[in-house]
Order: structure tokens, then C-alpha cells, then sequence
């Protein structure tokens, strides 16, 4: 079975459905990050990031800066902050520039590759914190060591974010297609 | 065919893990053994310094901490190792007013908990109530 989804018959206006529906989208996704704060680097953020850019289309990056807002209300506005302000939207963008995708197992490692390279992608701002302090070769080592120190928790990260996709996108885009079927996504199946 | 692509797309990530651990293992600073001369400055939240100077065969900060004389510190076991909320009595409750203790090691950010942070000879650690 493939599928496409295409997003061209996605009303551009936005209205007030959208509101509610960003609104619920992020306490969906915050509830699920606090249920699973226990469990370390394991996250349903990406994932849900995914499946909304692939079935609630474009209007998922309204959800994205939303998000991040609601996470430095929570926690403080700090350093870890900025890296939530390019990282969950360079996921967006991945999942808007391979929508038409209709691979379980792509999505999977999409999903892995992105939970394995997040330290790396958060490691940047402790360059520019390194060299404010000494010179590129500086900047490089701290950044470097600040990334390396992390990479047991990002390969967790990684193989969690890969196996939470491969049990629930087919069940949860089952639900999506039905629910974004009508006023968001026209939906393409081929047998 | 199919089957060929489906196998690549599995081996991207088994690599990509397989590399990250091989840099992890490389890259990882390692504890030394033997004597080392360190010093540890606790910054209160009055902004007060209180400074631990002595030798120690302790190769990570944990067991340096326990060393120093008069240094006290309580914290919670977490995932992430040792979760350090007070120190010399002052509490820090990042919850309530987002203070917390911050660790430098030469004026750098600690990368390690204190279990796993490697001690060096002539190593100058600073513990910071920050907020």
C-alpha cells in the first residue's frame, strides 16, 4: 500500500479551528513529554512532530514555536532553550521535506537519526560559549567535549525515538489520516 | 531491490551508533590514578568562597568531595548520576527559584556528574550557587 499526502487543498487561511487544534497539539505533546520524564531522553516530541508536519501539514510549524514558549514558561528560559529553537524546527523541516514518504521503517530512522544527532545539533551553542572565552581551537575542544560527554544519552535517545516510531505510526497515522482526511489533507491511497 | 533499500536504511543508524560509541570511548577524558594536588572553592549564595586545598587519590569528584574536610553536600540519585541540591548547608531548589549548583572545572562548565567527572593533578574546581 503507498500513500501520499498532499497538502494542496490545505486551507491557508487560519482560523480559529487551527487555534484549538495548535493549542491542543501542544498539550499533547507536553502531556507526553511530563509522562515520560522518568524514563531518561526518552521523548514522544519528535515523534508527534513527525506525524503532525506529515498529517496536519505546514501549519504543525505554528505548533513548533508554541511548544517551545510553553517549555521555557515551564523550565526557565535557559541555554537549553536556544537549542530547542532551531533543533525542533530543522525536525520539522525534515518531516515537511520528506512528507510524501510513505515508509514506516523511513520514518523510523529519520526519527533515530535525529534523537543520535541531537547532541550534536545542541552542542553548538557551547562554541560560541568557547570562544567568547579563548580562540577557535578553544571553542572547537569545549564544544566537542561537551557533545562527547553526552553520547550515551543521545544514542538512548536515539533507539527510543526509533522504536516509540516503529510501534506507534501505524496505528497513530491510522487515526490521523481519518481525523486530517477531511479539512486538512487530501489523502492518496493506492493499493 | 526493495529489500536492498530497506537494509540501508537500517544500517544508517546502526553505523551512526556504532561511530558515536567509538568517539565516546576515544574522545572520553580518562581518570588518572596515583596522587593529584587539587582545589575545590565552594561559592555560597552570599557569594562567599570557602576553599578546599589538598592531594587525593580520588579519580572522579564524588570521591575528591568526600575528601575535602569540612565539605558537606547531599543530593538525590537520578538517572543522570548524583543530583546536587545542597552544599555546605545552603540549598539550592531549582524548582522554587531556579537556583541551582553549578560545577567548573579551569573555569569550564563540568560535561560530568560528579560520579564521572574525571580529577586531574592541578585541577581547580569551583561549585557555585547559581540562580
Amino acid at each position: 500500500m503507498a500513500m501520499s499526502s498532499e497538502s494542496n487543498t490545505q486551507s491557508k487561511a487560519f482560523a480559529a479551528r487551527d487555534i484549538t487544534n495548535i493549542a491542543l497539539i501542544v498539550a499533547l505533546i507536553e502531556v507526553c513529554k511530563s509522562g515520560l520524564l522518568f524514563l531518561p531522553n526518552i521523548e514522544l516530541t519528535s515523534f508527534w512532530i513527525i506525524m503532525f508536519m506529515l498529517f496536519y501539514g505546514r501549519k504543525t510549524y505554528l505548533v513548533i514555536p508554541a511548544f517551545i514558549l510553553v517549555e521555557g514558561a515551564m523550565y526557565g528560559f535557559g541555554l537549553w532553550w536556544i537549542m530547542y529553537l532551531y533543533t525542533w524546527p530543522l525536525l520539522g523541516l525534515l518531516a515537511w521535506i520528506f512528507r510524501r514518504i510513505d515508509s514506516w521503517l523511513f520514518w523510523c530512522v529519520l526519527s533515530c537519526v535525529f534523537g543520535l544527532s541531537f547532541g550534536f545539533l545542541c552542542s553548538f551553542p557551547y562554541f560560541f560559549m568557547g570562544l567568547s572565552s579563548g580562540g577557535i581551537k578553544h571553542a572547537f575542544s569545549v564544544q566537542i567535549a561537551w557533545w562527547v560527554a553526552g553520547i550515551p544519552w543521545d544514542i538512548a535517545h536515539g533507539i527510543g525515538n526509533f522504536v516509540l516510531m516503529l510501534i506507534l505510526y501505524k496505528p497513530v497515522s491510522k487515526v490521523m489520516r481519518k481525523l486530517y482526511k477531511k479539512d486538512t489533507v487530501t489523502t492518496e491511497v493506492k493499493e | 531491490m526493495k529489500n536492498k533499500k530497506k537494509l540501508l536504511l537500517v544500517l544508517i543508524p546502526i553505523v551512526l551508533i556504532l561511530v558515536l560509541a567509538i568517539v565516546f570511548f576515544a574522545l572520553k577524558p580518562k581518570a588518572t590514578k596515583g596522587s593529584k594536588s587539587i582545589e575545590i572553592d565552594v561559592v555560597d549564595d552570599q557569594g562567599e568562597t570557602v576553599t578546599y586545598e589538598f592531594s587525593t587519590d580520588a579519580e572522579f569528584l564524588r570521591q575528591a568531595m568526600d575528601e575535602a574536610d569540612g565539605l558537606t553536600y547531599f543530593g538525590d540519585e537520578t538517572d543522570y548520576g548524583l543530583l546536587v541540591y545542597e552544599v555546605n548547608g545552603v540549598n539550592a531548589d531549582y524548582s522554587v527559584d531556579q537556583s541551582y549548583w553549578a560545577f567548573y572545572v579551569n573555569d569550564e562548565y563540568c560535561n560530568y556528574g560528579v560520579d564521572e567527572q574525571p580529577v586531574a593533578d592541578g585541577d581547580v574546581f569551583r561549585i557555585e550557587y547559581t540562580k
